[in-house]
């Protein structure tokens, strides 16, 4: 096939194209909306997906969190773990925290709640209790007598028909923490937060320093350091650079704290990749459909092409690129639709049970979605339009 | 008349369905002469355009073999015999058969554009030939746009436009009006007589037949008479 060739191939696929508009139209609307149907479902199962793990990570794990060794309790020396860590370059956060447990008594009611010691301003570096407080405020590193209550504890929060146990209260109310130990204290609710992840609003959130006041220790421990990188996919890098400073506890990535909803995320994904092919082979079969029916209705044409002496390249190439026409804009124009409608998701989210989601249109979904789709258009104008120009050039002209 | 341009020998076509099998043409042996202007008659079914498609390498014989200007077309490649319609052969079809995507024009210089002239070339060769069928106010006309008769002029133009050494016409008149009819065969007789254009052309029209130089009769697939003419 020569350049003269290549030629007269996008001259008979243009005049096809602009000549037929609505058919043109047609053709390309059915493509968008079949890249639509696929990306649009799987970029918000993506979202919802990842932003179960980022509830995760900005609210329990960190990017990375250290654990004490197996054996032991604590994290020892942990102040100067701290410091170490902060001068690894671009590490965006390093906040201590304490797990307990205690009796949260308000008016007649008790519940027992796990109680989160952290340290106000470098927890705002690695979570977002500080950005998620509906009224009130946050802790600050002064406060001994404060706390803050998670919405789910809230009776003004619960949800119509939920039965679950709750304090009626408000900011400025008390409630009495009893710990295990013994320990008794009244604290003032400084601000009720609502992450939205059922994970992390059941806590009731105290100061850092309050562990060693509570449980008279003198020794300088953690339950837990949670480490908050620039982006994910940087664990490995960073987990190194932190066993370099001679450190010996447990270096976790967020992945392997995940538990049920690893799982959980997992199951979608694989929901995600059932439905993404089955929505790419629709997809494909409807594109192949159409587009043969539309090329197998211009039998006639490719025969008197071939009769006044057209080469037979030169007139199935016309009708490849013709549907590689199709395909390629149906796809753009369902990408820019794709991308409106991500822009006004991530301006207004969905609102689901734990958050606000914004849908993800991963890259790589982006591309095989593309080409699949393109491809398909170019394989449903290959084989009718072969078909008729392999065949009898009388039989594709009056119909054998 | 010149040097035999088109040769058959012995040509048969058969098609077979199943068990059956129908001799379309049997036999055929005829010489057609380089500006001789040849008319293909007989009843329906008679193998009439049958010989003309064989002529016209749009199909193969089952047997025989077809000589076209010293050149053996039975035994070349697919690929020969493309090249040979596009330079050689041009084609005029009862019901038109142009590309309704394309202009009057476009019908028209498709082909010379196949064959790599420049577009300022193909353009003029184009508009030179669709002048001379008299459709100079018609050339950014679509086939839709034209008449039946326009439509089989540009049919004609798009068949002469290469100066084809033979032009093959498979009843050209038939979906046209009296009027139309007589346009379509003085054209032809026109350009057989200006400039010796070899025409080949399949009719059920006595009157049709009667212009050109020689009537080639066929029935039941077989030669049944071989008329000159004196015109």
């Amino acid at each position: 096939m020569d350049n003269n060739d290549l030629k007269v191939m996008t001259f008979l696929a243009y005049k096809n194209l602009t000549k037929s508009k609505v058919t043109f139209m047609v053709i390309v609307a059915v493509m968008a909306m079949s890249f639509l149907s696929i990306t649009f479902f799987a970029s918000i199962i993506d979202g919802l997906g990842y932003e179960f793990e980022e509830g995760m990570i900005r609210g329990q794990t960190g990017h990375l969190m250290i654990e004490p060794q197996e054996d032991e309790l604590y994290i020892y020396d942990s102040a100067k773990l701290v410091k170490n860590i902060r001068r690894i370059p671009e590490v965006v956060g390093v906040a201590r925290r304490q797990d307990a447990s205690a009796v949260a008594r308000h008016e007649n009611i008790e519940i027992g709640n796990p109680v989160l010691f952290i340290e106000p301003e470098n927890e705002k570096h690695v979570s977002d209790y500080w950005n998620s407080v509906l009224v009130g405020e946050y802790l600050s590193q002064r406060d001994t007598e404060e706390l803050l209550i998670g919405a789910n504890l809230v009776k003004s929060y619960a949800e119509e028909g939920d039965t679950q146990k709750r304090f009626d209260v408000d900011v400025g109310d008390r409630i009495t923490l009893s710990f295990s130990n013994g320990f008794v204290k009244e604290y003032k609710i400084k601000g009720i937060y609502k992450t939205g992840s059922r994970f992390v609003d059941d806590k009731i959130i105290i100061n850092f320093d309050q562990y060693q006041a509570i449980f008279n220790s003198t020794d300088d421990v953690a339950s837990n350091i949670l480490i908050a990188l620039p982006e994910r996919g940087m664990e490995e890098y960073y987990t190194r650079e932190i066993i370099d400073l001679g450190v010996s506890e447990q270096i976790n990535q967020w992945q392997t704290k995940m538990g049920a909803v690893n799982q959980f995320v997992g199951s979608l994904q694989i929901t995600n990749q059932i439905t993404g092919t089955i929505g790419l082979l629709t997809a494909f079969a409807t594109i192949y459909i159409i587009i043969f029916i539309n090329v197998t209705n211009k039998r006639k044409q490719i025969g008197i092409l071939k009769a006044v002496g057209i080469k037979k390249q030169i007139i199935l190439g016309s009708y490849v690129l013709q549907s590689f026409a199709y395909g390629i804009t149906g796809v753009i124009i369902g990408n820019v639709v794709m991308q409106l409608l991500l822009l006004l998701l991530s301006i207004h989210p969905l609102n689901m049970p734990i958050g606000p989601v914004i849908p993800i249109l991963t890259t790589e979904r982006l591309m095989v979605t593309s080409a699949t789709l393109i491809l398909a258009s170019i394989i449903a104008g290959f084989f009718p339009s072969k078909k008729a120009a392999d065949e009898n050039i009388l039989d594709a002209i009056f119909g054998g | 008349m010149g040097r035999a341009i088109i040769k058959t020998e012995h040509l048969e076509r058969v098609y077979i369905n199943g068990a059956v099998k129908t001799y379309a043409l049997r036999d055929i042996s005829i010489e057609i002469k380089e500006g001789e202007f040849v008319a293909i008659m007989g009843k329906s079914g008679s193998g009439k355009s049958t010989l003309l498609h064989q002529l016209g390498l749009l199909d193969k014989p089952t047997k025989g073999n077809i000589i076209i200007d010293d050149h053996d077309v039975i035994n070349i490649s697919e690929k020969e015999r493309t090249r040979f319609r596009l330079d050689e052969l041009g084609y005029v079809f009862q019901s038109y058969n142009l590309i309704p995507e394309l202009t009057a024009i476009e019908n028209v210089y498709i082909t010379p554009m196949a064959r790599n002239f420049k577009k300022e070339e193909y353009e003029k060769m184009a508009e030179d030939i669709l002048t001379a069928v008299g459709l100079n106010d018609r050339m950014y006309h679509y086939p839709s746009e034209l008449s039946g008769g326009q439509q089989q002029r540009v049919s004609i133009a798009r068949a002469l436009v290469n100066k084809p050494k033979i032009l093959f016409a498979d009843e050209p008149t038939a979906n046209l009006d009296s009027a139309s009819s007589e346009d379509v065969i003085n054209l032809f007789r026109k350009f057989n007589q200006e400039i010796g254009q070899t025409i080949v052309m399949v009719t059920h029209e006595i009157e049709e037949g009667e212009k050109a130089d020689r009537i080639i009769w066929v029935k039941d697939g077989l030669l049944d008479m071989d008329k000159q003419q004196n015109i």
